[in-house]
């Protein structure tokens, strides 16, 4: 049977390049290095930059990141998107709060509060999420204008909830937030592990396959018979489930819920920015977890790093968005070169 | 070829009807079909081909009439239905999932699990899937160097090849090609007929659905047209030659 | 006077006026200005809306607002505080032609065209809180006063670091700012007279790159941790509610490095002046507070009273008043800003 000879002689691309090419051309490899890069460049400008402290402050405001990267991440390579994470997050923990606060008055132990809080939250972000999943399989809107309402509604309720200020005092969380060993602290211990795991599942399993195959052709996978609207359902429910553990860390950090976490200042595109970098296919089908967590650690080492070493906070915002722009052109360089037709 | 009229039929249609909101597109439509036969679907652009394809693999759920599988009715709601009572399909637009390796592909939806708990947590077995999927290609006369390469890399004649090999290598009962010589030269096309001749030699049952007529004439037992969402013919392929079906397609002969 | 959020007020407010000019159209010979003879409608438009500072504006407005039997229609986007969200606020209530148009603009200069064409309908225009660059197109201006707002937090800042003592020419101290944004002119005003007062009383303190913090407490928190860990930070001056907010937790969680940093801030929110109260750690030394009640009141009293063809002052500035811990409780309290 000759239908084989025609795949055999198909120019191999990837098997003649040497491996050393292919590992410079990673496009991992690539961000590990640029990450490296920026760490020695703000470090060489102010060498108070390696202390534990401050990398103590980068792993933390890395994890108020990557929990919402990863579920954008999730999301995306789906073939759909969610412009709610940011507002999921603010309401959860704004409604979180309140509900704790009497505990917290009580003087019940922190580690229950925190942890009744946590649960709190991901129950906020789960009907948040279960909300954006309803509107997009049931009303058949898309992601983009499903996830908006979703923001809208969210964004809302935090403030009518909060009027406006912060909910909730809980010194208690602060302090708890900035313990832990050297530079990892439990917070950013626990957030670690959970993005971990999700790029375990994203990977590794079935669950992970069907969200590429969906993004990479929906038909295909419903003509494999995945269920797709049932998985699609889940991913958002997921990506409101970490939205809200990340509207909970943030809680943690300031010791009270503010309306205004991740909704003025769009989290939410920071972190689809982390995506977006780590090399995913906003289209859908494409997308690594170390490409995302790479991406929302080189943003957060560079906003970070410009005030680190005194950068008029104008430029800042003009960075972060040339690097976004180089990313996405690197991306349409990388897959130009690699489609035969 | 013979027809063993005392047999069961792996694959009968009864009186099925379909709609597309207010469109009409499958009505009445039965026929019956035998383990061991080619049997041709025919029928000019929208006379309901891809309709009643979709319908036998259970993408789309018709309004009423029975699809019975081994003398047994089944209703299904998914392709995970038709799939598991061993009907694979090949669709004319796009199977394959692009971004996905090509094994990954052939196993798309039916994932081997690791052994133990990794397995029960949903963790694949990766690497025993590359090579069954490499092994089961070859089986079927496809031979990939490499089924690491995501099927976006592969040209349309390639990507054909997969997708017949996979439906191939899964099938049970019946195999539906939906005009699986697309994209492929007259040598390759040639392979593709080889092919369908070999599944029935193994016992399957064959829907193949071509524009191509000789190669309709070439390989079926039996040709059925679709026109307008009915079944205009369903009759032996010697009983047609290539200006007779044409004509019976169109219509002219009525 | 808390019942009710204040969703459903403007939208009763909107709706009374939109039946207003409805019933007018109907009944067809009563003008618009005839109508308003009876009763004014006063536009009233903030950014950040749902910021208690402007919450308690409105309290003092309303009241007056009932006083006066004046129509008030209070809008402005909730969280964000940027012209881009402002402007098309503005143009909607000024399609509705009220008979003055109260602003705290967003920006000094993006809205001056739309105040501008209000203007030339006839629409008395007035400043709130921050001023437009184009003065002469407002009617009258109420604000607290931004520059003795920032001298007075210079003040307190050198005081509570102690900087006769700590901070030397050989070792100076570095202070943190931190503002929501750079571009409205409150903001802008309190930053310049801070930092001239500095340069003339406190030579000694050096001052680090603003941060911006966009209304955002976790920006803020984000950016002082970074200037914690950078430099040997002595002093914060949290130029709003929220860099304060973002402040006191940076330092909450900094532990040590934070023990010795002082934090002024400006304005009387609740959560400023729980954790002035609480002390410890991370806690304001002083506070800041403008009187937003009483801007609201007066500004609403003066577009009246312009309205009536009186004359009203064209700058009005009120004192800022510089709470401590050692403020009795009930002054606290008075000037703490509401929720309305």
């Amino acid at each position: 049977m000759s239908i084989s000879t025609d795949l055999a002689a198909t120019p191999e691309h990837n098997e003649s390049r040497t491996l050393v090419r292919r590992i410079l051309t990673n496009q991992q490899f690539v961000l590990f290095i640029v990450l490296v890069a920026l760490v020695i460049f703000f470090g060489s400008r102010n060498a108070l930059f390696f202390h534990v402290g401050e990398f103590s402050n980068l792993f933390t405001d890395f994890s108020g990141l990557v929990l919402i990267s990863l579920a954008e991440t999730y999301v995306i390579t789906a073939g759909g998107i969610d412009l709610a994470v940011g507002s999921t997050a603010a309401v959860s923990g704004v409604v979180a709060a309140g509900w704790i606060q009497p505990l917290v008055s009580h003087h019940v132990n922190q580690g229950l509060v925190l942890l009744a809080g946590t649960l709190a939250c991901a129950l906020i972000g789960a009907v948040a999420g279960g909300f954006s999943a309803l509107l997009i399989t049931a009303f058949d809107l898309v992601p983009f204008v499903a996830t908006l309402v979703t923001y809208s509604v969210g964004a809302g309720l935090a403030l009518v909830i909060s009027h406006g200020a912060p909910v909730g005092y809980n010194p208690g969380a602060i302090y708890w937030s900035a313990s832990g060993f050297g530079m990892i602290t439990w917070l950013v211990a626990i957030v670690l592990v959970v993005a971990v795991l999700l790029g375990l599942v994203l990977h590794l399993t079935a669950y992970g396959r069907y969200n590429f195959a969906i993004g990479s052709n929906e038909f295909a996978a419903r003509a494999a018979g995945i269920n797709v609207r049932r998985h699609l359902v889940s991913v958002y429910v997921l990506a409101g489930v970490l939205a809200g553990l990340t509207g909970m860390f943030f809680y943690i950090r300031s010791g009270s819920g503010a309306a205004t976490t991740g909704v003025t200042n769009s989290a939410n595109l920071v972190a689809i920015a982390a995506v977006v970098i780590g090399g995913a296919s906003l289209i859908g089908g494409v997308g690594r977890w170390a490409g995302t967590m790479l991406g929302a650690a080189i943003l957060t080492v560079v906003s970070d790093g410009l005030i680190f070493i005194n950068v008029p906070p104008t430029w800042i915002q003009v960075v972060v968005g040339a690097l976004i722009a180089v990313a996405a052109l690197l991306q349409t360089f990388r897959r130009r070169s690699r489609r035969l037709t | 070829m013979t027809q063993a009229p005392e047999r069961t039929p792996v694959l009968e249609l009864r009186n099925i009807n379909l709609h597309y909101g207010s469109i009409e597109a499958l009505h009445d439509v039965s026929f019956t079909a035998y383990a061991g036969e080619v049997i041709g679907l025919v029928g000019d652009n929208g006379a309901g081909k891809s309709s009643l394809i979709k319908t036998i693999s259970g993408v789309n759920v018709p309004d009423s009439g029975e699809i019975i599988v081994d003398g047994v009715p089944r209703h299904w709601r998914s392709p995970h239905d038709s799939m598991e009572a061993g009907i694979e399909t090949l669709y004319q637009d796009s199977g394959l999932a692009p971004d996905l390796t090509i094994g990954a592909n052939v196993f798309l939806g039916r994932e081997t699990r690791r052994k133990g708990l990794l397995g029960r947590l949903g963790v694949i077995d990766q690497k025993s899937m590359e090579r069954e999927a490499l092994e089961q290609l070859v089986r079927v006369g496809i031979t990939i160097p490499n089924t690491r390469r995501t099927v976006s890399e592969l040209s349309g004649g390639q990507r054909q090849a997969v997708a017949i090999g996979r439906a191939i290598a899964w099938a049970k009962h019946v195999i539906i090609l939906d005009e699986p010589t697309n994209h492929l030269g007259a040598r390759q096309a040639a392979e593709v007929l080889k092919v369908i001749k070999s599944a029935r030699e193994h016992g399957l049952c064959v829907l193949f659905i071509s524009h191509t007529l000789p190669h309709v004439l070439e390989v079926t037992d039996r040709i059925i047209v679709l026109r307008l969402g009915q079944v205009a013919r369903d009759a032996p392929t010697s009983e047609f030659t290539v200006e007779s079906l044409l004509g019976t397609i169109t219509g002219l002969n009525e | 006077m808390k019942s009710r959020p204040w969703r459903l007020m403007q939208g009763a407010a909107l709706a009374s006026t939109l039946m207003a000019t409805s019933l007018i159209f109907v009944g067809g010979t009563a003008s618009v200005a005839a109508a308003s003879k009876t009763k004014y409608t006063i536009a009233f438009v903030v950014g950040a809306e749902a910021d208690p500072f402007f919450q308690s504006m409105y309290v003092g407005a309303h009241a007056e607002a009932v006083k006066l039997h004046v129509n008030l229609i209070w809008q402005g986007d909730p969280v964000d505080y940027s012209p881009a969200t402002q402007i098309p606020v503005v143009q909607q209530l000024l399609a509705l032609k009220p008979n003055a148009l109260i602003i705290a603009p967003t920006d000094t200069k993006a809205l001056n065209p739309y105040i501008k064409s209000a203007v030339k309908s006839h629409i008395k225009v007035f400043n709130v809180d921050s001023g437009s660059s184009y003065q002469k197109n407002i009617t009258s201006w109420v604000t607290g006063n931004n520059t003795q707002g920032g001298k007075a937090a210079a003040d307190a800042l050198a005081s509570a670091m102690n900087y006769s003592s700590k901070c030397t020419s050989a070792q100076k101290c570095d202070v943190a700012i931190g503002v929501s944004s750079l571009t409205t002119s409150t903001d802008a005003a309190r930053v310049a007279a801070f930092k001239a007062e500095v340069k003339a009383k406190y030579p000694n303190m050096t001052l680090l790159n603003d941060v911006v913090s966009q209304s955002q407490p976790s920006v803020a928190q984000s950016a002082f941790a970074q200037d914690i860990s950078a430099h040997s930070l002595a002093g914060i001056f949290a130029v709003d509610g929220t860099d304060a907010e973002g402040a006191t937790a940076a330092v909450k969680a900094s532990g040590a490095a934070g023990a010795k940093i002082k934090i002024v801030g400006y304005d009387a929110y609740a959560s400023n002046i729980a954790s002035m109260v609480a002390g410890g750690l991370g806690s304001l030394s002083a506070i800041i507070s403008q009187q937003p009640t009483l801007e609201g009141k007066l500004i609403i009293k003066y577009a009246v009273e312009a309205l009536n063809h009186k004359k009203v002052p064209h700058l009005h500035t009120l004192p800022n008043i510089t709470l401590t811990p050692k403020t009795p409780a009930s002054i606290l309290s008075k000037y703490q800003y509401v929720a309305s």
